[in-house]
């Protein structure tokens, strides 16, 4: 009697889960997935103890289960209570039949396609159930057919116990399996393999690549839903001045290694001296530790003109260097080149390089040497200011006019430079960890964070910045602009409507570049494409703008703002 | 602490320019974009970045070596460190630059030997060399500089060398051909980058008819060797329309091109055209592999006598060793040679051991210098050997007599010669016998780690069994060989004859010469072949079918008295060998440290740095850099005194691929909020955590993620 007890409690879990759709007929179709992905949750929970022994004999407990079922759905209407009668029941087929073609489109707006495997899982499920049904109807059960039954319910249910976790299977394969299934239960089933559970807990200690391959496996980025709308986020002058007043714990100790680092300066400035080239790495602003470096140079030889090129400076050229490099010589190649100083770079830095080699013989010690912080800077990253740093450097091997040394922020830095580059610059590598914080100027630390989280702070402070740059801008500029506007604001719009609320969160919302283009024309806004174009740019120069093109190739035009914005800047256009 | 932050304000202006003249503040310089109306403070902050630069007193003219044991090693040490160094260095790489050169000068002359050819053989193509480079770019370098110094004086023609990254488009290709043409050889007559004009006409800088009239002017031969250094960067359309064009001026300008194939000639040819390849008329050479360029830098750099300082076994194994494995070139293995010259006569005080020439004296030995003899494992060894050998006397003048040392320790430099001596005779006997076939370097790295011995189970060179195994004609020629290497010794090694020397060694291989010479002789008379103990197969396995059954039978072969000769002059040229060929490793010697090198941690941190090793480490271990008290207790984990980007790095290692920032950030405030030991406020909290999360993202640990709302994608795995 016992046990009859447990199984008619365990009984109880399961088909209010799978019942629940009919049950309660007064669920709004479009309710959120959200409070029932958690029952779910929570009704397999319990469930994990005898749940097992519950099917065996479902046909007696069907009624004493649908009974029970509204006891156990918490904070739900006792209307429902009533629902939860064989008359309910019947109404299974029909809910059954239209619940799929309801839930569909739904699905598919708010969940990621359901992955290969997920598929295949179901369709396994499927073939498992048809097999237990088939069972069933046939009657006669051998052995073997047993044993078959087993792996087929093993199937099915692990693809449960799936669903169960991740809360987000399809119904159908539910929905199918549901009626059959429960009468075949055979008496006493061990049916939950332990090896099945996934552990809420990571492995610990594996591999890095096997971590990889861990975290990214499908399906497994579960992170909570939590986002940072309750938190006030920090301007640049909030940031700065919380700033000047928090005192860092750890700055007697950043000091200290500094100095120890600045110890080696006469081991560094005898390794350039014998061109090499050498590179400070390590976490931790080194600009400090480089500015020293160049006092202490200068010191050693007042000859020797030293230029800093300040890597993390986002406007950085070619030119800026080369101009600086030409400046930084005797007067006689200022003349010289003056002229066609104006030429380009490559130009420049052979005329550089000649008169470098022409002059090898000039008063001692009065070479060139070059400092440059944030080599891998995102603005010295590109491969032909690299190529002309290395041509620098390699010019320094042959004749030790000048001496290059540089420092790198982040761990990635050797991938700068193939093996010709590499071996031109001749670099020695030393360890420079200096903890120092980055400074305003190297890092901008509001605007990165902001643009990490898409809330985009560069763009000329939003939409103020909109503002001012359209006044600048002839009538039908505004206008376009206004257009685009309304444009994203009502595909937003839309979007939020077939998405439901709280969907993807800041999916960035594109229009069609071609429709824009056809509206314009029409609102004599531009009469040709070309201007059209025209317009764009314009935007794009300054970045209020984004295009891209998607899988199949539409050009595609987006606003890189949130809604709250664009609406005022649509406010804003429109008065 | 003050200096920095004052000096912090001083160059902030200069931060946010993207290139500038740093300006010390003392001599003015050219730069006079400011006009620096703050002198006397940087003066100050000079003053002080000097006192604290470098405690020690150095003329700053000269860029001297800092003073060891603490700054009390005395300057005169300190000068002969300096001069040892340039003593020994530029002697090595003057013959490195030589052995390169040599290298290629095969391929040098058959390129223009080819090319001459060509030019009188009228082909109505263009002629073109592809020169096989093989895989490693870097030392394309030497050899496309090299071609360009033997043309210009082999066949008068300008010469011109292109890279693919100096050469974007067929305009600024065109510009650097015609600049580099009429710019070599009239220096200063023109600036070349500048049009060239004639009788009031100006060309463009890109019109080959410029060049043309500039190489008219100058009445040269109107050739122009013209060298792709890697070709395979070169866009295939930009080839093409190159060759076309320098096929149409053929009739005015002589072009000839060369080009730096690292493939093979026939991927060259599938980029270009039919028509393009047609209008070539090409050859193909081979340069020197870099194996064998390898060997013979190691032979004379490394292993040579000229060589001052010793580089130990493990640590060459481990250059030889980046060679083959990472395709690093050889200016990567001068360089790693040039740097440990240096880091031994910059860092190790006893290098002034190595001094010749009287130059090392008593009193420039400074009781530091022995005290640091003192540490020397060497020493301990040498100490304990003297006990060992019942030396007490010895032993004790050793440990407490410093003058008696000094004395131990002037004798050293005459037995790191002996030694050193001994060690390439060996080597270079070994390698004369033609019986091993390891290679020079590992054979050279063996006998450092573990000496020379010829003994067949238990030596490092294990020539015992070939030996004996030798037929009385090789062991004629084993012996002429030997003799001719005694006799000539090795230019390469630096080994001079020492035929005279070697009175002994040379009289025995004589006799043993003519003794096996007579037997063979009259073994010959005998009509029988003169055979050993060893070689001949003494036991001889006979096979015999009787009666449809094979029977197999052992037969003692027979020796004859010319036989037992033999194998008794095999025994003694064995013996001879074993005698000669034998050589104890390097560290078995008193003092080696004063001029070995074998240390890996310099070179493996300088030249192979592992950066991501690096930051891994300063991120979730602070307290091993910063050693402060704070963060001693964490010891690599989680502590919530640990710097903003720590804390955040540890959090992000326990994160999966997507990270949700509100967690991260609510993970961030619960450790190091309020209740916390720093205790800070929302806002400030706030303030640290957008730098941490800002500095993760310019080291490249995350990325923006539009999979959700306020998340950032994880891009770090492997550190």
């Amino acid at each position: 009697m016992a046990r009859k007890k447990t199984a008619g409690e365990a009984t109880v879990l399961r088909p209010s889960r799978k019942r629940e759709p009919p049950v309660d007929p007064y669920e709004a179709p479009d309710e959120t997935e959200t409070p029932r992905r958690r029952r779910r949750l929570e009704t397999t929970g319990p469930a994990d103890g005898n749940m097992e022994e519950s099917r065996n004999s479902v046909t007696e407990d069907a009624h004493p289960a649908v009974k029970t079922t509204p006891a156990k759905r918490r904070g739900r209407p006792p209307k429902s209570a009533a629902a939860g009668t064989p008359n309910a029941q019947a109404t299974t087929p029909s809910a059954k039949r239209q619940r799929p073609l309801a839930e569909t489109p739904v699905r598919l707006n708010r969940i990621d396609t359901p992955s290969r495997r997920n598929i295949a899982d179901r369709s396994a499920r499927r073939k498992s159930a048809r097999a237990l049904i088939d069972r069933v109807i046939g009657g006669a059960v051998s052995d073997e057919e047993v044993e078959e039954g087993d792996i087929a319910r093993e199937i099915y249910e692990s693809s449960e116990d799936e669903e169960a976790e991740e809360g987000e299977e399809g119904l159908d394969g539910q929905a199918e399996a549901q009626e059959p299934i429960t009468p075949s239960k055979p008496p006493g089933r061990k049916r939950r393999a332990p090896t099945r559970k996934r552990s809420p807990t990571p492995p610990r200690d594996l591999p890095p690549h096997e971590q990889y391959f861990y975290q990214n496996k499908p399906g497994l980025a579960k992170t909570s839903n939590n986002t940072l709308s309750s938190l006030d986020l920090l301007t640049h002058d909030e940031y700065f001045s919380v700033l000047r007043q928090l005192k860092d714990p750890h700055a007697a100790d950043v000091n200290f290694l500094q100095n120890l680092h600045a110890e080696s300066f006469a081991q560094w400035a005898f390794e350039l001296s014998q061109g090499f080239s050498t590179c400070l790495y390590g976490y931790g602003s080194k600009r400090r530790l480089l500015h020293n470096f160049a006092a202490y140079l200068s010191s050693q030889n007042s000859h020797r003109k030293i230029v800093i090129i300040n890597g993390y400076v986002r406007t950085l050229t070619a030119r800026d260097i080369l101009s600086t490099l030409t400046a930084a010589l005797p007067s006689t190649l200022t003349s010289n080149t003056s002229s066609s100083g104006g030429l380009n770079p490559s130009t420049t830095l052979q005329n550089l390089l000649t008169h470098l080699s022409t002059t090898t013989t000039s008063p001692p010690g009065g070479g060139l040497t070059i400092l440059i912080n944030s080599i891998d800077s995102p603005s010295l990253r590109k491969p032909a200011l690299q190529s002309l740093l290395s041509r620098l450097a390699s010019a320094g091997a042959a004749h030790p006019q000048i001496h290059l040394a540089c420092t790198a922020d982040t761990p990635d830095f050797p991938l700068l430079w193939d093996a010709g580059q590499r071996a031109s610059f001749a670099f020695l590598f030393h360890d420079c960890t200096t903890f120092a914080p980055l400074a305003p100027c190297e890092l901008d630390v509001v605007d990165e964070v902001h643009e990490l989280l898409g809330r985009r702070a560069r763009r000329a402070g939003g939409k103020e910045g909109v503002a001012f740059v359209l006044r600048s801008l002839p009538e039908n500029a505004r206008a376009l602009f206004r257009l685009l506007v309304g444009e994203v604001l009502v595909a937003m719009e839309e979007g939020e409507g077939a998405a439901g609320q709280g969907g993807g969160g800041e999916e960035e919302v594109a229009v069609e570049y071609r429709m824009v283009y056809n509206k314009a024309v029409e609102e004599f806004i531009c009469s040709s494409e070309m201007a059209f174009r025209t317009l764009l740019k314009e935007f794009h120069d300054h970045q209020i703008i984004n295009s891209h093109k998607d899988s199949i190739g539409t050009e595609l035009l987006s606003l890189p703002f949130r809604k709250e914005e664009l609406e005022s800047i649509l406010e804003d256009l429109m008065s | 602490m003050d200096r920095i932050e004052d000096s912090g304000t001083l160059f902030e202006e200069d931060d946010h320019r993207a290139a500038f003249i740093f300006n010390a503040g003392h001599p003015p310089t050219t730069s006079t974009q400011k006009p620096t109306p703050r002198p006397a403070k940087r003066r100050k902050v000079l003053a002080q970045a000097d006192a604290s630069g470098r405690a020690h007193q150095v003329s700053p003219a000269e860029l001297a070596f800092p003073p060891l044991f603490n700054g009390a090693e005395g300057p005169d040490a300190v000068r002969l460190r300096k001069h040892l160094f340039e003593t020994a260095w530029p002697v090595l790489e003057d013959r490195i630059q030589n052995i390169l050169r040599d290298a290629n000068r095969n391929t040098l002359d058959e390129v223009t030997s080819f090319l001459q050819r060509a030019s009188e053989a009228e082909t109505g193509k263009i002629t073109a060399g592809f020169i096989i480079t093989g895989p490693s770019i870097a030392s394309q370098h030497l050899l496309f500089e090299q071609l360009g110094e033997h043309l210009c004086t082999a066949t008068r023609a300008r010469f011109v060398r292109l890279r693919a990254s100096e050469a974007p488009n067929l305009k600024a290709v065109l510009k650097k051909v015609i600049r580099d043409a009429s710019a070599s050889g009239s220096d200063g007559e023109e600036d070349g980058d500048v049009e060239v004009s004639q009788g009031g006409r100006k060309y463009l800088d890109y019109d080959l008819e410029a060049l043309h009239v500039s190489l008219l002017q100058q009445q040269q031969s109107p050739r122009v060797v013209i060298a792709f250094q890697d070709s395979e960067a070169f866009e295939g359309g930009l080839l093409a329309d190159l060759i076309a064009l320098f096929h149409s001026w053929r009739d005015r300008i002589q072009f000839d091109l060369l080009f730096g194939v690292a493939t093979s000639v026939e991927l060259f040819q599938a980029r270009l055209l039919k028509s393009t390849a047609r209008q070539l008329y090409g050859a193909q050479f081979n340069v020197v592999q870099a194996d064998s360029v390898l060997e013979s830098v190691i032979k004379t750099a490394v292993a040579g006598s000229q060589a001052a300082l010793r580089i130990g076994p493990s640590l060459l194994q481990s250059w030889v060793d980046r060679q083959k494995d990472q395709v690093a070139g050889i200016q990567v293995f001068i360089s790693a040679l040039k740097y440990a010259y240096m880091c031994h006569f910059y860092a190790n005080p006893l290098s002034v051991l190595l001094a010749r020439d009287g130059r090392l004296d008593r009193p420039l030995l400074q009781p530091e210098h022995i005290e640091a003899v003192r540490t020397l494992d060497s020493f301990k060894a040498q100490a304990e050997a003297a006990v060992e050998a019942r030396q007490l006397s010895h032993a004790q003048s050793l440990l407490q007599d410093d003058d008696y040392l000094v004395v131990q320790i002037l004798e050293q430099s005459q037995k790191r010669s002996e030694y050193l001596l001994r060690l390439l005779r060996s080597l270079h006997l070994v390698a004369a016998t033609g019986l091993t076939s390891t290679s020079f370097t590992d054979l050279y790295i063996l006998a450092l780690s573990s000496g020379i011995d010829i003994d067949q189970s238990s030596g490092t060179v294990p020539l015992e069994d070939a030996v004996k195994r030798l037929g009385p004609d090789e062991f004629l020629s084993l012996i002429d060989r030997l003799l001719m290497a005694v006799q000539t010794g090795s230019p390469e090694l630096g080994l001079d004859a020492w035929e005279s020397e070697a009175d002994e060694f040379v009289g025995s291989l004589t006799d043993l010469r003519d003794e096996v010479d007579g037997l063979r002789e009259r073994s010959k008379g005998n009509g029988a072949l003169l055979k050993s103990k060893y070689s001949a197969q003494s036991r001889v396995l006979r096979t015999t079918v009787v009666a449809q059954k094979v029977q197999l039978s052992q037969d003692s072969a027979t020796l004859t008295d010319e036989d037992k000769a033999f194998t008794k002059a095999v025994d003694s040229l064995l013996g001879l060998l074993s005698q000669t060929l034998n050589c104890g490793p390097i560290d078995d010697l008193f003092l080696h440290e004063a001029w070995v090198l074998d240390s890996k941690s310099p070179y493996q941190d300088v030249f192979v740095p592992r950066p991501g090793g690096t930051f891994g480490r300063a991120l979730s271990r602070p307290h091993d850099y910063l050693a402060c008290a704070c963060c001693a207790k964490a010891n690599g984990g989680m502590a919530s005194t640990l710097p903003t980007t720590a804390i955040l790095y540890h959090l992000y290692l326990e994160a999966g691929a997507l990270i949700n920032v509100a967690d991260l950030w609510s993970a961030y405030y619960a450790l190091v909020g309020d209740e916390a030991e720093p205790g800070l406020d929302e806002r400030s909290a706030l303030a640290c955590f957008y730098r941490g999360l800002a500095e993760l993202r310019m080291m490249g640990f995350v990325k923006p993620s539009k999979k959700k709302a306020d998340h950032v994608a994880k891009l770090k795995w492997l550190f």
